[in-house]
């Protein structure tokens, strides 16, 4: 019972139903210039979202281009849906927010429905992360029946409210899923051993401080080319670490190779090719400059890269 | 000897970010450039599209069957439209005003000590080895407008778009450190597990818990580091709302 509800492929195919209600409301928005080739894009999204688990994945495919090229025409709008309040000003008065605390509620609900099933998984003896994934979309589901209890609001405005913060972000929604794809086109391409193959032809194989700065430069590069440190460091601890720093010094393995991993994370922060870390959520947020969010990381990033360098050759001589 | 070409999809990412092209197309550009250079076809040899000369080749798996595959497995990425009606209408109904109305009755608050507590509440999640994307189920809807209130608490005036930019910026940088960094410290999470299955995989019998072990360095400095940051960025607002 547990096994067959509580999966991937159910929670799917509510987001493929909550897409086909966006796409149907985009359709008849009039004030939405583009509203056909807007409509068409999420009722796409929302057939790959639904059926994507049944579908051949050259349909699939042939989808994901259809939908790349309706944004690349030009057709992916935003109807005028309104903002519920100005969001630069937040001191309205008390009548903006009729219903006090208890507004937390729905909201608040997402978490705990996703932590309550990552837990519930685990006790299973099943995947806790799969678990929370399933979590969050029955936990959005569980938000909207609480929202729609304690407002009194009709199932219309519910998601003509979701339809305006996903149209806010737009296109934008896609490119996780893009560039997951990108990256694994990178790999059939064998980008990794040309980029590891670069650096074991330009540094010196007998200076630890230069090896350990181009180990780190390599990760954080890669990562940012692949924009996934998990991407970059089988490539990276293969081609780098492993031969010309772990075996010829006799480093402890855990230690260098952890440290290179999150020498990595240093890279995410930087690069937009990690669209679900630094553009979505540039999008969620409205701000105006899409690369907003890396701006703002980037001297922390470059700070604690530089760190990473520092540690992992201290550690080495230290030891 | 691999093939240099094979880079043509790095230059054409780059070229078309550094351009703002739209970027869904660049990336499309660049996988479909990648591929082709590198010899594969665009369509598998097995079946739709079975014998059809220059789009398969026997025996090798398609460019659109790999962004098809690739792109279904990743759903998991977009999941969060699920939660956008709830979120939503709760903003519908006043959800930032009484986050905000919130944080201003508290007198310490301040926006840089508010990134910092909420970074750390997801490291916490890192340590009890859960996984989630904060953006859209806290950032947006909670710390984002608790984030202004504490903003305004100073100023008797409306903030300037700069400031509000520069808070949501924060916002979505306290997520990414608490979670990047974070979730190392546990041995059932991804990251230490990849590592921990590529190290043996090269002959390396590390154990999960040295792995913890070897990242705790890093998780302090990056709180110290950004606790330094979350400080800038107090005083920065305080100038601005003393103009």
């Amino acid at each position: 019972m547990i096994e067959k509800l509580f999966t991937l492929d159910v929670v799917y195919a509510l987001t493929g139903i909550v897409l086909f209600i966006f796409a149907a409301m985009t359709f008849m928005d009039k004030s939405n210039p583009r509203r056909f080739g807007s409509g068409m894009f999420w009722l796409l999204l929302g057939v790959i979202f639904a059926f994507g688990s049944w579908m051949p994945y050259w349909l699939t495919g042939v989808l994901v281009l259809a939908m790349v090229a309706l944004d690349g025409l030009g057709r992916v709008t935003r109807g005028n849906v309104g903002e519920p309040a100005s969001e630069q000003d937040v001191r309205e008065p008390d009548v903006r927010a009729p219903f006090g605390n208890q507004i937390f509620v729905p909201v608040i609900a997402i978490p705990v429905v996703t932590f309550f099933f990552a837990i519930l998984f685990r006790q299973l003896g099943m995947d806790a992360n799969r678990g929370a994934l399933v979590g969050l979309g029955f936990g959005g589901l569980a938000a909207m029946v609480i929202a729609l209890g304690l407002t009194r609001a009709g199932f219309k405005t519910l998601m003509n409210e979701g339809r305006r913060l996903n149209e806010a972000m737009g296109a934008v929604n896609i490119l996780p899923q893009l560039l997951a794809s990108l990256g694994v086109i990178f790999t059939a391409a064998k980008v990794g051993d040309l980029i590891a193959g670069g650096i074991q032809s330009v540094i010196p194989g007998n200076n630890l401080f230069l090896l350990v700065l181009a180990n780190c430069l390599g990760m954080a590069l890669f990562t940012i080319v692949m924009g996934n440190s998990f991407a970059a460091f089988p490539v990276i601890a293969t081609g780098v670490l492993v031969p010309l720093i772990i075996q010829p010094f006799g480093v402890n393995p855990a230690m260098a190779a952890i440290i290179t991993l999150t020498a990595g994370s240093s890279g995410t922060l930087m690069t937009p090719m990690a669209a679900n870390f630094n553009i979505v959520p540039a999008a969620l947020l409205n701000l105006r400059d899409q690369y907003g969010v890396i701006k703002f990381q980037l001297p922390y990033a470059l700070t604690i890269w530089a760190f990473h360098v520092l540690l992992l050759w201290l550690l080495i001589k230290i030891s | 000897m691999a093939n240099h070409w094979a880079l043509i999809g790095v230059v054409i990412i780059v070229v078309g970010i550094t351009l703002k092209l739209r970027t869904t197309l660049v990336v499309m550009a660049a996988a479909l450039a990648t591929g082709l250079v590198a010899g594969l076809p665009l369509f598998s040899h097995e079946g739709f599209f079975q014998g059809i000369p220059l789009l398969t080749k026997p025996g090798q798996t398609g460019i659109v069957n790999t962004l098809g595959k690739a792109f279904a497995d990743n759903r998991l990425m977009t999941l969060f439209i699920i939660t956008l009606p709830a979120v939503g209408l709760s903003e519908r109904f006043g959800l930032q005003e009484q986050s905000a109305k919130l944080i201003r009755g508290i007198k310490t608050a301040t926006v840089g000590r508010l990134q910092i507590i909420y970074q750390l509440f997801r490291v916490l999640h890192g340590a009890l080895g859960i996984r989630l994307n904060g953006h859209p189920s806290f950032v947006r809807p909670l710390v984002f407008p608790m984030s202004l209130g504490a903003a305004e608490k100073g100023s008797e005036f409306k903030l300037q778009p700069a400031t509000v930019e520069r808070i949501k910026a924060a916002n979505a940088a306290a997520e990414n450190y608490g979670n990047f960094y974070g979730q190392n410290l546990s041995p059932v999470q991804a990251g230490i597990l990849l590592v921990y299955g590529v190290m043996n995989g090269l002959g390396f019998a590390v154990g999960v818990w040295d792995l913890v072990k070897f990242t705790l360095p890093v998780v302090v400095a990056s709180i110290l580091f950004a606790a330094v940051q979350f400080w800038l960025l107090d005083r920065w607002l305080n100038r601005e709302a003393a103009r």
